[in-house]
Order: structure tokens, then sequence, then C-alpha cells
């Protein structure tokens, strides 16, 4: 079949006259020519852009705009309801108010004395324990022992006594020392708050958080000394009953060592 | 040249003439490039028209609105940068974190300078587990204590419900002892979190600073509830300490009310 039709288009030239060929060649032409396709492409085209208006109007204009009025939305509620600058300004002021209000009488009455003793040597003892001074640790002994009295001499009592005075002198002191190191802190600690306050005046929303979180910190600082203090508060009540305790053993002790002498007398008169 | 051969060649030019007029013909006929190369076709105009019609939609229907929404987001990003989040206030945050971390190591510092005062072998014993802040040495304790306050005294020297209530100081005592070590102890590692805890802050966001706060947060409440078991102790050692008064008060009365007898039996024994 192939063949066939090679040897047609080989012989085609022999085989049409000139008339003919000319015909042939009107007729390829005229079928060539896209007359129809052309009208049917105008239509298209009106169509596409038809459909490329509607779409642009339609759904690419119409979610812009709710996009633009959403934005628009957005920004007006964080910039008048969430963050206003007038209250965010005003909020400032009124820390700056109360801080000038308070701080300075709140430490007024902080720095009030309470020093009380009238005679010499108490009154140095409640000097150097309520100074807050860290430093004058090391003169709490000296000082205390001409208030309370250095341990009994051996000999004087005896040596479960002595070491009762003993651990009762050094639980005291230590107390008082720990007593001075947490003043010298709460010093510390009110400095820092009042940083916090400061900082807090000129804090933004956004740095707020920081200053928040740097407060937390300071309070579990401060937790951590108050377990402290609780802790020498314990070891002082502990001391206490302990003592109260070896005196009731004592007493036992001396009521038996008295019933027995008393029964030697008797037995041996 | 003969005859023939001139036909041949007449006949060859003009069957390629044809052909070329033919194929010219068919070139000029196809429709693009007929419209591209004259630009007269009427397509050209509806063409026009149509891509005018669309850059007007783009300007207006797409333009503005994007340009309206780069505007607000512009206004966002600026209200933002300067009202909510201006980074001159979080590096002044930063820096406070910076001081305050110098402030915690003096604190710190401070609650470990030495306030140990007994003189005494064994006070100073008892006294430097006390104040140790090592759960370590809690064991020592009990042995530091018995050899400073003594053991509870033999059945032949105190009758039992006095040994018993003995026995009981010398224990809560002892736990309350053990529980200010304890409380140390869990002090110094608060302190070691909080500084912790600072460190970061130092080079925190205002985003990350909330979960800081969050964690700081959690180590209030820790430090709470350690500070309540202290409190607990504490209110025990009291109770303890109340009822022992208790005590004392009811062995007193036995012992007036065994005196009572014991007289009258006496007075009555020289009446007869």
């Amino acid at each position: 079949m192939k063949m066939k039709t090679l040897e047609l288009l080989r012989n085609l030239p022999y085989r049409l006259n000139r008339s003919r060929r000319c015909l042939f060649v009107v007729v390829i032409a005229w079928c060539l020519i896209p007359l129809s396709a052309r009208a049917t492409g105008i239509g298209d085209i009106l169509s596409l852009f038809q459909t490329i208006t509607s779409t642009l109007q339609g759904s690419i204009g119409g979610a812009l705009s709710e996009m633009r009025n959403l934005s628009a939305a957005t920004n007006n509620f964080r910039q008048q309801i969430i963050w206003p600058l007038a209250l965010i300004n005003q909020t400032r002021a009124f820390v700056s108010a109360t801080r000038a209000r308070y701080t300075g009488l709140m430490s007024q009455i902080h720095s009030i004395k309470n020093n009380s003793a009238t005679l010499a040597f108490p009154m140095q003892l409640e000097s150097m324990f309520r100074g807050a001074q860290s430093g004058s640790i090391g003169q709490i002994p000296s000082i205390y022992t001409r208030v309370y009295q250095p341990v009994a001499q051996v000999g004087i009592a005896q040596p479960v006594q002595r070491n009762l005075m003993d651990i009762d002198d050094a639980m005291a002191m230590d107390s008082l020392k720990t007593a001075m190191v947490s003043d010298q802190t709460t010093q510390g600690m009110l400095s820092l708050a009042d940083s916090l306050e400061q900082q807090a005046m000129t804090a933004a929303p956004g740095s707020a958080s920081m200053v928040t979180a740097q407060a937390r910190v300071a309070d579990l600082e401060t937790q951590a000394q108050l377990a402290k203090m609780l802790a020498a508060q314990l070891r002082q009540e502990a001391t206490k009953l302990a003592h109260k305790n070896a005196v009731l053993k004592q007493s036992a002790t001396a009521t038996r060592n008295l019933q027995n002498q008393i029964q030697q007398v008797l037995a041996h008169p | 040249m003969n005859r023939p051969t001139l036909s041949r060649l007449w006949k060859f030019l003009r069957n390629t003439v044809a052909a070329v007029c033919g194929l010219a013909i068919v070139v000029a006929l196809l429709p693009t490039k007929a419209r591209s190369q004259l630009g007269l076709d009427p397509c050209c105009a509806i063409m026009s028209a149509g891509l005018n019609s669309i850059s007007g939609l783009l300007r207006s229907v797409v333009a503005k609105p994007l340009g309206s929404i780069q505007q607000n987001e512009q206004e966002s990003a600026n209200f933002e940068q300067q009202v909510v989040f201006p980074v001159a206030a979080i590096n002044q945050a930063r820096n406070m974190a910076v001081q305050f971390e110098g402030q915690f190591v003096q604190i710190r510092q401070l609650f470990q300078l030495p306030i140990s005062s007994a003189t005494l072998r064994t006070p100073q014993l008892l006294e430097q587990s006390l104040l140790s802040g090592n759960p370590g040495a809690l064991p020592q304790i009990t042995s530091n204590y018995s050899a400073l306050y003594g053991t509870v005294m033999p059945p032949a020297n105190a009758p039992q419900p006095v040994r018993d209530m003995v026995d009981m100081t010398d224990a809560e005592a002892q736990a309350a002892m053990k529980k200010a070590v304890e409380i140390d102890a869990l002090a110094n590692l608060e302190l070691q979190a909080a500084e912790q805890i600072n460190q970061q802050l130092q080079s925190a966001a205002p985003g990350s600073s909330t979960i800081l706060e969050a964690e700081t947060a959690a180590w209030l409440v820790r430090a709470n509830a350690y500070t309540q078991s202290a409190m607990a102790e504490l209110v025990r050692v009291r109770s303890i300490e109340l009822a022992n008064s208790s005590g004392q008060l009811k062995f007193s009365a036995s012992h007036a009310a065994t005196l009572h007898t014991t007289g009258n039996q006496l007075l009555q024994r020289g009446v007869q």
C-alpha cells in the first residue's frame, strides 16, 4: 500500500496536466486557509478576556479587598484595643506616680531604728546585730560574750552543762549573724525592686515580659533567703527543745542519784 | 542548445514557479503570519482593548488594595517596632539582667559566710553538721546530738511516761535540725537556679522571656512548697514544746495527788 502511494505521488506530475495542477494547488491552498479558525479565535479571545476580567474583579479583587479590610481592622485592633499608646503612657505615668508616692514613705518606715538597749555592752551588741553589715560578723562573739558571759570554766559547771551553754550560745550567735546577713540582703533586694520599678516605668509592652521574668527571678532569690531564715529559726527552736529535754534528762539523773544517796544514808545511819 | 533541452528547461522552470507561487499563497494565508506582520487584523484591536481593560483592572482592583495592605502592614510593623517591641527597651531589660547577676552572686556569697560560733568540741561537731547545708551529713546529726544532749534516760531513772516524752522531744528536735539542713541545701539550689535563669534572661527575647517567666514561676511554687514544709516542721517543734508543758503539768498534778494521798495515809496512821 505504501509503495503504491509513493508510486502515485512520483507519477503525479506526469498524470496531471497544467490546468489540473493549478486546480490542485488552489484546492490545497484553500484547505490550508484557516478562515473558520480565525472566526473561532476571536470568539475565544473575547471569552478569555471576559474570564480574566471577571476573575480579576471577582475572585482576586474581592479577596484583596477582604484582605485590605482585615489588615486595617487588625491594625486598628492592635493600636486601639490591645496596645493603645495613650493607655501605655498612662500606665507608665501610674507606675511613676506610685513609685513617687510610696517608695520614699516605705523607705523611711524601713529605716526607723528600733534600738532600745540602754547600757554600754548591750548597746554595742544591739547596734552590731542591727547594723546589717556582714563585715561585722566577726565581732559578734566578743561583744556577745561581754553581754552574756563566756561558757563557765571547767570545774565551775559540769561538762554536760558547759556543752549546753556553748551550743545555746552558738545557736543564738549563728542566728544573729544570719539575721545580719539577711538584713543586708534585704537592702539588696529592695534595691533590686526599685530597679525593677524604674524599668517598668520605661518598659514597652514587649519588654515588660522580660522585666516580669526578672522580677520572678528576684522573687525566687527572696524565697531562697526566706527559706534560709526559716532554717535558722528551725535550728533555734530545735536547740531550745533539745535544751529543755536535756535538762529533764539531767533532772531525772539527779533525782535518781539523790534517791540512791538518800537510800544509802538511810541504810547506814 | 537544442530545442528539446530548452523545452525541458522551460517545463522545469514553469513547475518550479508554480510550486513556489502555491507555497507563497499558502504561507501568505497562514493566520498567524498575516496577523503579526500586518497589524491590521481586527483581532489586534480586540486584543488591545482587552489588554487595556485588564491593565485598568489590575491597577484599580489589584494594585490599589495591595498598596493599601502594604501601607497597613508598614504601619503595623512600625507600631510594633516603635511602641510594642522597641529594641532600646528590650536591650535595657537585658542590661538589667546583667546588673542583677552581680547582686545575686553577692547575695549567695553573703549566705556562705562562716557563722559558726561554738567553742567546745562536742557543740562544734553538732554545729558543723547543722550549718553544713549538706543532706549527706544528716546521719551525723543523730550521733552528734546524742553526744551533746544525751540519750533517753534508763528505765530506772524515770517512769516510762517521762521517758516517752523525752524520746519524743529528742526525735522532734533532731527532725527539726535535719529539716533545717535540708532547707539550707534546697535554698542553695534555688539560688543557683535563680542565677542560671538570670543568665538566660541576659540574652532572652520578649517571646522567650515568657517561657523563662513560666520556668521561674514553677521554681517559685516549688520554693513555696519547701518553705511550707519548713513551716510545718516549725509548727511541730512548737507543738511538741506545748505538749511537753502539758505533760509536765499532768505529771505535777499526778505527783501532787500522790503526795496528798501519802500525806493523808501518814496522818491517819499518826492519829491511830
